[in-house]
C-alpha cells in the first residue's frame, strides 16, 4: 500500500507552497497527488497580482491598511485573527517567493512593483506584467523538482477516508491505467481549488475547477462554511466566461449597454467603472433584466469599450486582453467593443478551517488551504490580489500544520481503506459496464442553468428554493447516469461522472445556505432582503453532511480591531 | 522594376550557377539588379552567435548601403532575407538600439533609416512581376516536369519576420511553379529543414535528414525538386553519395534552384543557367523538358 | 450555411492505434477545443483529450492539427478551415511524445529532463531563510521575462527539427528557454550550472535553426532565440572547444577580415585538418562539377575599413 506521512492532494500554488514547506522536514515521507501536471492548475491563470503591504510603491502603506481594506472588503464576515496573521504573513511569504526566483516586475529601485488594486486603499498588489499566478506556479513546481518532491501526477482523488472521527487516508485513481490505490498517510492537506464549474460555462474557472476536494470533506463529514459566497467578476467574456481582466476597467475602459449608454452613472456616479466587483456586477445584471443588455436569444450581455484609449495604450498596457479578446470573441478590441457579461470568479466559502494557523479542520489529520479552504479571511467578498496570497501564506501553513499532525498521529487503519478501494474499483467497474442511461454533460448543463438563473447574482427565496428542488432532483437523476466509455486508461468519463456528482453536493450546500441567509453581505445579494443584518447574520454558516441529510448551522465571526460599519466606496 | 541585389556568399562559390541563372532570369524579364556595392555576408545566423548586437549592425550596413543608392533590397537566399529582416524588424520596432547600432554605423560614415524593404527573388516574381505577366513570358512551358517544391525554413518561419504567408500552408512556391506549366507533386516534406545550419556539428543526423526529404521525393514520382534558397539546394545535392552511405539507398533526384526553373520555362539553355554544375546529374530531367 | 465538418482524430486505446472521423455541424467563431468537447459531450465519450484553463495559460491542450502542433482552445476553427481551404481536418497527439490513449501524451520524462538544467535560481543560499530580497533593475527583469511566458505545452517539442531526429542528444526546445531564463537571471549566482547540461547532454550546437519552435510557440516564447544567446554566453564562458564554436568564429573572422566567407577554407577552420582531410572526395565532387575554386580568395569587399571599425567598436563595448 501507498504509505506516507504527509499527502498533498492538489498541485496548484496552495498545494505545492504546502509541499515545500512539508518537505523541510526530512524524517517525512510526502508525497503530492494532483488531477492535473500541477503547471496545469488553475493559480496560473491568476494575471493581476499578490496582495503585501511593502510600501514600495506608496510609503503610507500599512498593514494595518490592508487589514482595514481586507476585513471592510469582506463586509466585516472575515475572522479579524486570522485576518491579522494574514496580513502579517503576506510580505515574508512574497519575499520568499522571490527569493526562490519568481520574476516579479521591478520599480526604478530594483524592488517589487506594485499597482493599485480593486477596494485597496494603496497600491500594493505584487505583480509580473499580466501573468503573476503563472510565475508564481511555475516557479514553485522548479523547486519542488530542486527539493525532490515526489509527484503523482494525474492522479485523482476520490474519497477522504474518515472512520468514527479518525482520519485513516485516501482513496484515488491513477487516470492513466485507471487503476484505484488506497494511500495511508498520517496527514493530509486538501488544496483542490475552487468550484466555479457549478455555473458551467458562466465561469472565469477553469474546465476541471469542480471542488473535488471539498466535496470528499463535505463527505467525509467536514462541514462547508459560507458556501453562499460566490464572487462574480464583472468581465467575462460574454461567449466563454474567460476573464478580461480588471486592469481593462483600471485603464479607462467604459461599460456600455444597449443605448450606448455608460450606465454605471446611474449605480456609482463618481467611481463609475471603477467601482467594486459586486456593485458593477449586480449593475451589468440590472442593465440586462431591464432590457438594456445587447444581444438576444437569451444571450445577452453588455460591451466594455476600449476603443477611445486607442490603439497606443491598448497595446502597451492591455496587450493580453487584446489577444484574449481576439482568440476568443474573433474581435480586435481596438475596434470594436467586446462582450461580456459578470461570470462566476471564486469561492470564498468552502473547507471549514478551524484553525488558522495550521489550517487544520476539525478531523485531526486534515488540513486545508487555498481556494477550497474557508478560513475565513475573505468574508463576503474577496479582494482582488488578496487569494495567491491567500494560497501563498495559508498553503505554508497548513503544511506546517500537516507536518504537526504527522507527528502526532498514526497511520490509518488498512482494512477499511482495503474496504473503500474495493467500492470504488466495483463502482468504476459498473460503470463501465454500465451501457445506457442519461448523459452526465446533461446532468450538468441542467445543474449549471438552474444555478446561473435561480442562484446567480440577485438572488430570491422563490427562486432560490427552485433551484434547490431542482438540483435535489439531478442529484436523483445522477444515479441513473451511464458513462459510455468501457476503458481503464486514461477514462475521463468517468473522471467527469464523479466530478459532476461534486459539483451537484456542492452546489445544494450552496442553495441551502444562500436560502437560509436572509440578508444582502458582500456578494450575495437578494431582492428580497437587500440590507446587510448584522443583529442576526454576522455569523458563519456552515453545512454538515450527514449521510444525504444537509445539516445548516452557524459559528460566530471573530471580531477584534473593527466593528462593523457601512461599507461605502 | 529595380532593385538593390543582394547577392550572398554562396552565389560567388558553390552556387554560382544560381548567380547564372538569376542574371539570365532577370534579364529576360526586365527586371534591373544593381548589385549592392559592398556588401557583407549576412552572418549567416553564426556570427549573430558570437555576437547579437554585431549580427544587427552588420545587417544595418548592408541595408544602408541599399538606402544610399534609393533601392529595395532583392535578396536570393532564405538565410540572407531572415538575417536582413530581422536585423531591419529589430531596428524598426527600437528607437533605443537604432540609436545604438547608427554609432557604430558612423565609424563607417553610415547611417540605418529603414527606408528600404527587403524582399526575395520568389515574392518578386509572384507580387511585384505578377503571375500574369510571367504567363507571358513563358515560352518553353514545362509540361511533363513534375515537381516537388521545396521552401526552405528562412523564407516561411518565423513568420512575425518574413510575414509573406502563414508558414503552415504557403502557396507561392507552387503557384510559381505551376505558372511555368509544370506539374506540383504532393510533397509531404515540402516545409521541413534542410539542416544546413547543423551540418558540422550534426553531420549524420542532417545528412540522414535531408537524404530522407530527397528519398520523399524520389517515391511520389517527382522528376526534380525545387528550392529558392541556394543554401537547401547545396544541402540537398551536393551530399548526395556521403548521405547513401547513411540511408543505404540510392537518394539521387535532381535539385535546381528557383531561378533554373523558370529560366527554363524562359526558354534560356541548360548551360546558360547552370545546369551543369550540378553534383546530381540534371540530363534526364532536361530530355523530359525538350 | 448547413456546412458539416470533419475532424479526422487518430485515436489510440493502449494497443493498436486508427483514425476516427467525427462530423459535427458547422458554427461560427468557434475553436478547435470546442469541437473536441462536441464530440466528447453529444457523440462519442471515450474520446479522450486534455483541455482545463480554456485561455491559453494551462498548456493542457495541445495537440497536432493538420501536422501542426497548436493549442486547441486558441485556435479558431474558422482560420484552421481557410488555411487548408478544407472542412476536414486531421487531429493527432503531439509529436515526440509517447501516448497514453488518444490526444493525451506522457510528460514524465519531458520533466525529468528539465531538472537536468536545475531550472531554479542558485543563490547565495538555499532559500534563505531571514528577511531580505534580491534586488533587479527593471532592465534584468526583461531580459528573463519573454522565456517565464513558457506555458510548458509542448508545441515546440513537438515540431522541432533536430529533437525528432536526435531524441535523447537534443533537448526540447523549451528545456533551452528554461536553461537560458536561468542563466540570464541577474539573481542567479551560478549560471554555468544551467549552461553546462545544455552545452554537453543538450546538443545546444547542433539546432538547425529551422524556427519551428518560435513559429509554433503559441505565447511568443523564442526558445531558438534563447539557443542563440545560451551559445554566445558558452563561448563567454570560456566553452570554445568544439565545432559549432569554430565555425561561429570562423564566420565573424571571415566578415572581418574581407566581409565575405571562404567556403574553401571554412571546413579547415571548423573542424581542423583531420576531419577536413576526410572532406576530400566531397571536395574533388565539387571540383569536377565547377564548384569550388580552390585557389579563389575573396580579396576584401569595397568598406572593409568600416566593418572592422565597427567590429573594434563593438567588441570594446562588450568587454565593458
Ligand atoms: C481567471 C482568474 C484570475 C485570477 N486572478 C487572480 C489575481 O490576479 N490575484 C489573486 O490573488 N487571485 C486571482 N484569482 C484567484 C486565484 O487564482 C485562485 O483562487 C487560486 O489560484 C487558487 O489556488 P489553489 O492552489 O487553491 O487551487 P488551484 O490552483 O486551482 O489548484 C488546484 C489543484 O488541485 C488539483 N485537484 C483538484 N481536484 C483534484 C482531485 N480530485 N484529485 C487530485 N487533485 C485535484 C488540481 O489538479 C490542481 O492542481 C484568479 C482566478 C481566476 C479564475
Ligand atoms: S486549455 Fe489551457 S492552454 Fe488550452
Amino acid at each position: 500500500m501507498l504509505t506516507y506521512d504527509v499527502v498533498i492532494v492538489g498541485g496548484g500554488g496552495a498545494g505545492m507552497r504546502a509541499a515545500l514547506e512539508a518537505a523541510r522536514d526530512k524524517s517525512l515521507q510526502v508525497a503530492v497527488f494532483s488531477k492535473t501536471y500541477p503547471t496545469r492548475s488553475h493559480t496560473g491563470a491568476a494575471q493581476g497580482g499578490i496582495n503585501g503591504a511593502f510600501a514600495f510603491k506608496d510609503p503610507t502603506d500599512s498593514i494595518e491598511k490592508h487589514f482595514k481594506d481586507t476585513v471592510k472588503g469582506s463586509d466585516f464576515l472575515g475572522d479579524q485573527n486570522a485576518i491579522d496573521f494574514f496580513v502579517n504573513e503576506c510580505p515574508e511569504c512574497i519575499l520568499e517567493l522571490e527569493r526562490m526566483g519568481v520574476p516579479f516586475s521591478r520599480d526604478e529601485f530594483g524592488r517589487i512593483a506594485q499597482r493599485p488594486f480593486g477596494g485597496a486603499s494603496s497600491p500594493r498588489t505584487c505583480y509580473s506584467a499580466d501573468k503573476t499566478g503563472h510565475v508564481i506556479l511555475h516557479t514553485l513546481y522548479e523547486q519542488c523538482l530542486k527539493h525532490g518532491v515526489k509527484f503523482y501526477n494525474e492522479w485523482f482523488l476520490l474519497e477522504l477516508v474518515v472512520d468514527k472521527g479518525r482520519f485513516q487516508g485516501l482513496i484515488v485513481q491513477n487516470m492513466h491505467d485507471g487503476c484505484i490505490h488506497p494511500v495511508n498517510t498520517k496527514s493530509v492537506v486538501i488544496a483542490t481549488g475552487g468550484f466555479g464549474r457549478i455555473y458551467w460555462n458562466r465561469t472565469t474557472n477553469a474546465l476541471n475547477m469542480t471542488g473535488d476536494g471539498t466535496a470528499a470533506c463535505f463527505n467525509a463529514g467536514i462541514p462547508l462554511k459560507d458556501p453562499e459566497f460566490v464572487q462574480f467578476h464583472p468581465t467575462g467574456l460574454a461567449g466563454t466566461g474567460i476573464l478580461m481582466s480588471e486592469a481593462s476597467r483600471g485603464e479607462g475602459g467604459y461599460l456600455i449597454n444597449k443605448n450606448g449608454e455608460r450606465f454605471m452613472s446611474r449605480y456609482a456616479p463618481e467611481k463609475m467603472e471603477l467601482g467594486p466587483r459586486d456593485l458593477v456586477s449586480r449593475a451589468i445584471e440590472t442593465e440586462i433584466r431591464e432590457g438594456r443588455g445587447v444581444g438576444g436569444n437569451g444571450n445577452f450581455y453588455v460591451l466594455l469599450d476600449l476603443r477611445h484609449l486607442g490603439k497606443k495604450k491598448i497595446l502597451e498596457r492591455l496587450p493580453q486582453i487584446r489577444e484574449l479578446a481576439i482568440d476568443f470573441e474573433n474581435l480586435d478590441p481596438i475596434e470594436h467593443p467586446i462582450p461580456i457579461r459578470p461570470s462566476c470568479h471564486y469561492m470564498m466559502g468552502g473547507i471549514h478551517v478551524s484553525d488558522h494557523t495550521t489550517c487544520s479542520t476539525p478531523v485531526p489529520g486534515i488540513h486545508a488551504a487555498g481556494e477550497c479552504a474557508c478560513v475565513s479571511i475573505h468574508g463576503a467578498n474577496r479582494l482582488g490580489g488578496n487569494s495567491l496570497a491567500d494560497v501563498i501564506v495559508f498553503g505554508k501553513a497548513a503544511g506546517k500544520g500537516a507536518c504537526l499532525s504527522a507527528k502526532e498521529l498514526s497511520s490509518g487503519a488498512e482494512p477499511i481503506l482495503l474496504k473503500r478501494t474495493a467500492y470504488w474499483e466495483e463502482k468504476f467497474r459498473t460503470m463501465r459496464e454500465k451501457g445506457h442511461g442519461l448523459k452526465v454533460a446533461e446532468v450538468r448543463d441542467r445543474l449549471a442553468a438552474t444555478m446561473w438563473n435561480n442562484v446567480g447574482i440577485f438572488r430570491t427565496e422563490k427562486e432560490m428554493e427552485k433551484a434547490l428542488s431542482e438540483v435535489e432532483e439531478l442529484l436523483q437523476e445522477y444515479n441513473s447516469c451511464y458513462i459510455g466509455d468501457s476503458s481503464t486508461k486514461y477514462n475521463s468519463a468517468f473522471i467527469q461522472y464523479v466530478e459532476t456528482g461534486n459539483l451537484l453536493n456542492l452546489a445544494k450546500a450552496v442553495a441551502l445556505a444562500a436560502i437560509a441567509r436572509k440578508e444582502s453581505r458582500g456578494c450575495h445579494a437578494r431582492d428580497d432582503y437587500p440590507t446587510r443584518d448584522d443583529a442576526n447574520f454576522l455569523k458563519h454558516s456552515t453545512v454538515t453532511k450527514i449521510g444525504d441529510e444537509y445539516k445548516l448551522s452557524y459559528i460566530p465571526v471573530t471580531i477584534t480591531k473593527y466593528q462593523p460599519e457601512e461599507r461605502r466606496y | 522594376m529595380k532593385y538593390a541585389f543582394f547577392p550572398g556568399c554562396t552565389l560567388e562559390g558553390a552556387a554560382a550557377e544560381n548567380l547564372l541563372a538569376i542574371k539570365k532570369v532577370t534579364e529576360i524579364l526586365g527586371i534591373e539588379l544593381e548589385e549592392i556595392p559592398g556588401w557583407s555576408c549576412c552572418g549567416a545566423t553564426h556570427l549573430q552567435d558570437t555576437n547579437e548586437l554585431l549580427g544587427i549592425t552588420i545587417n544595418a550596413r548592408n541595408i544602408s548601403l541599399a538606402e544610399k543608392i534609393g533601392l529595395p533590397i532583392l535578396t536570393v537566399c532564405n538565410t540572407c532575407t531572415l538575417m536582413l529582416k530581422t536585423a531591419k524588424q529589430r531596428l524598426d520596432n527600437d528607437d533605443q538600439l537604432k540609436t545604438t547600432v547608427n554609432k557604430a554605423l558612423s565609424e563607417a560614415n553610415l547611417e540605418y533609416h529603414g527606408t528600404s524593404g527587403i524582399t526575395h527573388l520568389l515574392w518578386v516574381l509572384l507580387k511585384d512581376y505578377g503571375l500574369a505577366n510571367l504567363k507571358e513570358k513563358i515560352v518553353r512551358p514545362l509540361k511533363n516536369l513534375k515537381t516537388a517544391c521545396y521552401y526552405g525554413c528562412h523564407i516561411i518561419r518565423p513568420p512575425e519576420t518574413l510575414g509573406f504567408e502563414d508558414p503552415h500552408n504557403p502557396r507561392s512556391l507552387e503557384l510559381i511553379v505551376e505558372a511555368l506549366g509544370a506539374k506540383v507533386v504532393d510533397y509531404p516534406a515540402r516545409l521541413d529543414c534542410c539542416g544546413f545550419h547543423a551540418l558540422f556539428p550534426a553531420e549524420k543526423a542532417v545528412l540522414k535528414m535531408s537524404g530522407t526529404h530527397c528519398l520523399v521525393a524520389k517515391n511520389t514520382g517527382a522528376d526534380c525538386l525545387v528550392t529558392p534558397c541556394p543554401l537547401c539546394q547545396m544541402q540537398l545535392d551536393m551530399y548526395q553519395p556521403d548521405r547513401e552511405k547513411y540511408l543505404c539507398t540510392e537518394t539521387k533526384i535532381p535539385v535546381l534552384h528557383l531561378p533554373q526553373l523558370v529560366g527554363l520555362a524562359l526558354g534560356a539553355s541548360p548551360k546558360e543557367l547552370g545546369l551543369n554544375h550540378h553534383i546530381v546529374d540534371t540530363k534526364a530531367l532536361l530530355n523530359k523538358i525538350s | 450555411m448547413a456546412m458539416e465538418i470533419v475532424y479526422r482524430v487518430k485515436r489510440f486505446d493502449g494497443e493498436k492505434s486508427y483514425y476516427q472521423e467525427y462530423s459535427i455541424p458547422y458554427e461560427k467563431d468557434r475553436t478547435i477545443l470546442w469541437g473536441l468537447i462536441k464530440i466528447r459531450d453529444e457523440i462519442d465519450p471515450t474520446l479522450s483529450f486534455r483541455s482545463a484553463c480554456r485561455s491559453a495559460i494551462c498548456g493542457s491542450c495541445a495537440i497536432r492539427v493538420n501536422s501542426n502542433a497548436l493549442l486547441a482552445c486558441k485556435t479558431s476553427l474558422d482560420k484552421q478551415l481557410a488555411l487548408y481551404q478544407t472542412n476536414i481536418l486531421t487531429l493527432e497527439p503531439l509529436a515526440n511524445f509517447p501516448v497514453i490513449r488518444d490526444l493525451v501524451v506522457d510528460w514524465e520524462n519531458k520533466f525529468k529532463h528539465m531538472t537536468e538544467v536545475k531550472p531554479w535560481l542558485i543563490g547565495e543560499k538555499d532559500c534563505p531563510g531571514g528577511t531580505g530580497y534580491y534586488r533587479q533593475s527593471p532592465d534584468e527583469f526583461l531580459e528573463i521575462s519573454n522565456p517565464t511566458d513558457c506555458i510548458l505545452c509542448g508545441c515546440c517539442v513537438s515540431e522541432c527539427t533536430q529533437h525528432t531526429n536526435l531524441r535523447d542528444e537534443f533537448y526540447e526546445p523549451f528545456i533551452f528557454t528554461k536553461s537560458w531564463r536561468f542563466t540570464a537571471d541577474s539573481r542567479d549566482n551560478s549560471p554555468k550550472a544551467h549552461l553546462l547540461p545544455v552545452l554537453n547532454e543538450g546538443g545546444l550546437w547542433k539546432c538547425v535553426r529551422c524556427q519551428q519552435c518560435i513559429t509554433k510557440c503559441p505565447k511568443g516564447v523564442r526558445p531558438a532565440d534563447h539557443i542563440s544567446r545560451l551559445r554566445c554566453s558558452s563561448m563567454n564562458y570560456g566553452f570554445t572547444d568544439n565545432l559549432g564554436t569554430r565555425h561561429a568564429q570562423a564566420f565573424a573572422e571571415y566578415i572581418q577580415k574581407t566581409g565575405r566567407l571562404n567556403e574553401v577554407t571554412l571546413p579547415l577552420k571548423t573542424e581542423g585538418i583531420f576531419r577536413t582531410l576526410k572532406r576530400i572526395p566531397f571536395a574533388l565532387r565539387l571540383l569536377r562539377k565547377g564548384k569550388l575554386r580552390p585557389l579563389y580568395f575573396p580579396s576584401p569587399i569595397q568598406g572593409i575599413e568600416g566593418i572592422r571599425k565597427i567590429y573594434n567598436r563593438l567588441r570594446k563595448e562588450e568587454k565593458k
